[in-house]
């Protein structure tokens, strides 16, 4: 009896811990998403972008069964590969978040849709670091990603987000502008009125840049 | 109840006693740095540094704990710590990762183009947008420090070397007619779209022991392992019509291209100083396949076959009318296929490559028979393995099998030559401000039936954050020319030693490097016929040989370029001076060969529009006086021509109608129309004396590239 009930607290005391340990990453995953969208979405700081970086990656490494930290540290260092000062601290950030990918890939065990988009758009940024001599390789990938995600996942919206942004941001004589990108822009809209991300903490951005393209395009 | 508390205390984790962690991050040189990530592994307890380096926070964990540091450019560090009750202090120190400020770079003799390398000092797409050179690859290069125009004839002539000196390379594979058969004092057009490579690597001496048989240079030229459009294209000129189609999904793509061309158009637009009598008139068609077979490995099949056919009145004061009739109908096809592949995670890399090429030029002076033919079969393989500290050593062999014949009038000269080469060759970085190179290559040619050992060696060392120094030297071997090894095989190699020092400041799209170097020439091939200097370059040699000449080249090429300073403006100035003499061919005597000019300036500007989505390219240079043989100076090649200038200009706009991307283009060369002389000849009897021009002096041509998908997308300077 006595022996009963001490596996019966030791069951639940593992669960205690257990419950705890989750809490502390939902907690700690929430907040820097929390962190990452409050961010001055037209001019990001440099310094913030890094602790939240930071953040996910000390996530990551209490938690190495868990992608989302490695996607979110990824996604951060994209964005910093946008605002980076120079081309070389540009290239760094990109350079670190397709380790942080591939590292979420080892994770997952293959790519999935959400992870390929996020290399489209590292590839999106790569290459508007140095357009002149990237366009060619990155422009390549960048399309090559989507269409694998396109494959693995249809309906997410991050996809024609990309797509329709990607053609936002090129002028119309390359084939662009916001005429173009529209069509992609409202097909992105109405797949985000559509999802629901899995969790609170999976991936849920995209939707309020979309808006604010689609208000430029009329 | 007693387990009760301890289930509070288990669940509670705030019921710990917390330990301080403090400390400070910097770099080796004791700078802070800031944003770095310290965290305890396997833990949430961590911190970014503050604008100071120092960091701070709080653990629960006891006894020990890994402290992990990582920040963006720099060696992530871990150590152990152990947890007392004050907690611990900490100063941690980062390496910053190899990259191109602090690790040097070997560059002496090395001129690249290239996206992927940042020390490159051109882009691939500058080539294209240079005026004066229209587009084509060789046309850009001769712009570069260490490069001598000589207007009438194809090739590159680097630092007192021959046209034949410089071995044209695609993908580790001799290109064995890189250039459309050679006229009379016209000079020729590469064979190959700049637009099929992504980089380029012009070597002005000093180059690896991966290549050889080039007493002065390679063009080291490396296809593209992807295509950029898929869909047709129309490219319409004056010149030329063409169709291209590319097509690619995820593992493979073949691109396809096709054209027609006739020069008669342009040659009624344009004055031509040559009589034309059959303007040239060629027809040609390449495919290149492109297949992924793993995660790295890359097999490329390239594939391109042409005709050609014209005739003109050339100039010939050997002769009583004046001029000679040539008539010429070339084929020639080209085959390249290569593999490429790493494993081991790039420790194991390998570069294969087979080729193979056939040229025909049935041609006729004053309907006398001059039929050339030639093959080339080659076959190479390269292995190279990644050590640690980014060091490398490569080992590699090539195999070629070359036939070559000349019809003089029916008689019919043959020539089989088996080269073999291997080679070794191994990069050390002693530290990352000082590393080397150093190479063997050993070769042998059935031909002359003899062997050679030649070892290549350079050293760099970076003197700061921006700037470096480097040292090439090496011997360099190449067969002597074909035609006189028709009728004496007994010839050996002829020999160049180079030594290479340069200086190179990149900083901030800014660019200066100056290179200085001494070239000695040894085993060159002269000729004994007994009678006066023969100054006709088309003459057959027919006079005794042997192996007893020499020469040397020295002087220095200095390179500037800015992209700062005036937004969407860029312009590069080069200068390079050459000294030169040799005994060598028919010369009785040391002297000055008639393709040296002792100084090359050239001023390339290019500006881009943004509104008009224009570029408009400029480019001025000067070649000087260059020596020529005039029978009635006793002094041997003392007279010298006039110096070479030309100032040219080019401009392309890009628009999109309906959808689909057009490029127009148009340039103007020799826009002053300068009278320009290469060169002069004399009459047989020496009471006459010829020039020898261009082509045509200012001429222009217009075209326009269409591309007829909807993908197509095209950047500001891809035209």
């Amino acid at each position: 009896m006595k022996n009963l009930f001490a596996i019966a607290v030791v069951f639940m005391l593992s669960i205690c811990a257990v419950m705890a340990q989750n809490e502390k990453y939902t907690q700690a995953m929430t907040e820097g998403i929390q962190a990452l969208n409050s961010l001055d979405k037209a001019k990001p700081d440099v310094k913030t972008l890094q602790d939240i970086s930071n953040r996910f990656e000390r996530i990551a490494s209490a938690e190495p069964k868990e992608w989302l930290p490695k996607y979110y540290a990824a996604y951060s260092n994209v964005i910093l590969g946008f605002v980076g000062a120079s081309l070389t601290e540009k290239d760094q950030y990109l350079d670190k978040a397709n380790v942080l990918l591939k590292d979420a890939e080892g994770i997952l065990g293959k790519p999935n849709d959400e992870l390929l988009v996020m290399k489209a758009y590292q590839s999106q940024i790569h290459l508007a670091a140095d357009p002149m001599n990237r366009y060619q390789e990155d422009g390549a990938k960048f399309s090559e990603y989507l269409e694998a995600a396109k494959a693995a996942n249809a309906e997410n919206p991050r996809i024609y987000y990309l797509e329709g942004s990607n053609l936002f941001f090129t002028p119309e004589e390359y084939g662009g502008g916001k005429k173009v990108a529209k069509p992609f822009l409202e097909k992105a809209r109405q797949k985000f009125s559509a999802f629901k991300p899995q969790s609170a903490i999976h991936p849920d951005w995209g939707k309020v840049e979309t808006e604010w393209m689609l208000s430029q395009s009329n | 109840m007693k387990l009760f508390y301890y289930l509070l205390l288990l669940t509670s984790p705030v019921a710990y006693s917390q330990k301080m962690i403090i400390g400070k991050v910097t770099d080796k040189k004791g700078n802070p740095l800031p944003g770095t990530n310290v965290f305890l592994k396997g833990t949430y307890d961590g911190t970014t540094t503050n604008a100071n380096g120092t960091f701070s926070f709080k653990t629960s964990e006891k006894d020990t704990a890994m402290v992990a540091a990582s920040f963006v450019g720099f060696e992530s560090s871990e150590q152990k710590i152990t947890l007392t009750e004050k907690g611990a202090d900490l100063v941690i120190q980062l390496e910053e990762l190899a990259n191109e400020l602090n690790t040097v770079v070997i560059t002496a003799g090395a001129f690249e183009a290239s996206d992927e390398k940042r020390m490159a000092m051109l882009k691939p797409l500058d080539i294209v947008t240079t005026a004066g050179a229209a587009a084509d690859i060789t046309g850009a290069m001769q712009f570069l420090p260490g490069a001598q125009r000589v207007g009438e004839q194809e090739g590159l002539f680097v630092r007192g070397g021959s046209g034949q000196e410089t071995k044209i390379v695609i993908d580790g594979m001799i290109v064995q007619n890189p250039f459309f058969s050679s006229l009379p004092d016209v000079q020729q057009r590469g064979r190959f779209n700049p637009f099929m490579f992504k980089g380029t690597s012009f070597s002005t001496g000093g180059y690896s022991a991966q290549y050889g048989q080039a007493l002065s240079s390679v063009l080291l030229l490396n296809t593209t392992d992807k295509v950029s459009n898929n869909g047709l294209g129309i490219s319409l000129n004056l010149a030329n019509a063409g169709l291209n189609y590319d097509y690619a999904n995820k593992n493979q793509s073949v691109s396809m291209v096709g054209y027609y061309g006739n020069l008669r158009p342009l040659f009624k637009l344009v004055r031509q100083n040559v009589e034309w009598l059959h303007e040239p008139e060629f027809k040609g068609s390449s495919l290149t396949y492109r297949l992924k077979t793993s995660k790295n490995g890359v097999l490329k099949v390239y594939g391109m076959y042409s005709d050609s056919h014209l005739s003109m009145n050339s100039k010939d004061p050997a002769n009583e009318s004046g001029k000679t009739k040539l008539v010429l109908r070339n084929n020639n096809a080209f085959t390249t296929s290569t593999y490429t592949d790493s494993w081991n995670e790039g420790r194991w890399s390998l570069n294969s490559g087979f080729s193979y090429s056939r040229n025909r030029d049935d041609m006729t002076f004053d309907s006398v028979g001059f039929d050339r033919f030639d093959e080339r079969t080659q076959a190479r393989l390269v292995l190279t393995r990644l050590l640690t500290g980014n060091n490398t050593i490569l080992f590699g062999a090539e195999a070629h099998a070359i036939n070559l014949s000349n019809d003089v009038d029916g008689k019919l000269y043959h020539l089989k030559d088996r080269y073999t080469a291997v080679f070794v060759e191994s990069e050390i970085y002693i530290t990352r401000q000082l590393a080397g190179r150093v190479g063997l290559r050993g070769e042998y040619s059935s031909l002359i039936g003899r062997a050679n050992l030649a070892p290549r060696l350079s050293f760099a060392y970076k003197t700061g954050k921006y700037s470096q120094i480097s040292l090439a030297a090496g011997q360099f071997y190449q067969n002597p020319d074909y035609r006189y090894l028709y009728l004496n095989k007994n010839l050996n190699y002829e020999r160049a030693d180079h030594l290479i020092v340069n200086y190179q400041i990149i900083k901030n799209q800014r660019t200066f490097r100056i290179e200085t170097f001494y070239k000695n020439y040894a085993q060159l091939v002269r000729e004994f016929t007994g009678e006066k200097f023969d100054a006709n370059p088309y003459r057959f040699p027919w006079g005794a040989t042997n192996n007893e000449g020499n020469g040397y080249a020295r002087g220095f090429d200095f390179f500037w370029r800015d992209q700062k300073t005036i937004k969407n403006f860029d312009y590069w100035v080069t200068y390079s001076f050459v000294d030169s003499e040799r005994l060598f061919q028919q010369f009785d005597q040391s002297a000055t060969p008639t393709f040296i000019s002792n100084h090359n300036i050239s001023l390339i500007t290019k500006k881009w529009f943004a509104k008009a989505r224009t570029n408009v390219s400029m480019t001025y240079a000067f070649t000087s006086g260059r020596p020529y043989y005039n029978p009635n100076n006793e002094k041997f090649l003392s007279d010298k021509t006039p110096s070479v200038n030309n100032v040219s200009i080019q401009a392309s706009k890009l628009q999109s109608i309906k959808g689909n991307l057009v490029i127009f283009y148009a340039n103007v060369d020799n826009i002053l129309n300068t009278k320009n002389v290469f060169t002069y000849r004399y009459t047989p009897d020496g009471k006459t004396r010829y020039a020898v021009g261009p082509q045509s002096y200012r001429s222009f041509f217009v075209g326009m590239q269409i591309m007829l998908s909807k993908k197509a997308k095209v950047e500001k300077n891809d035209f």
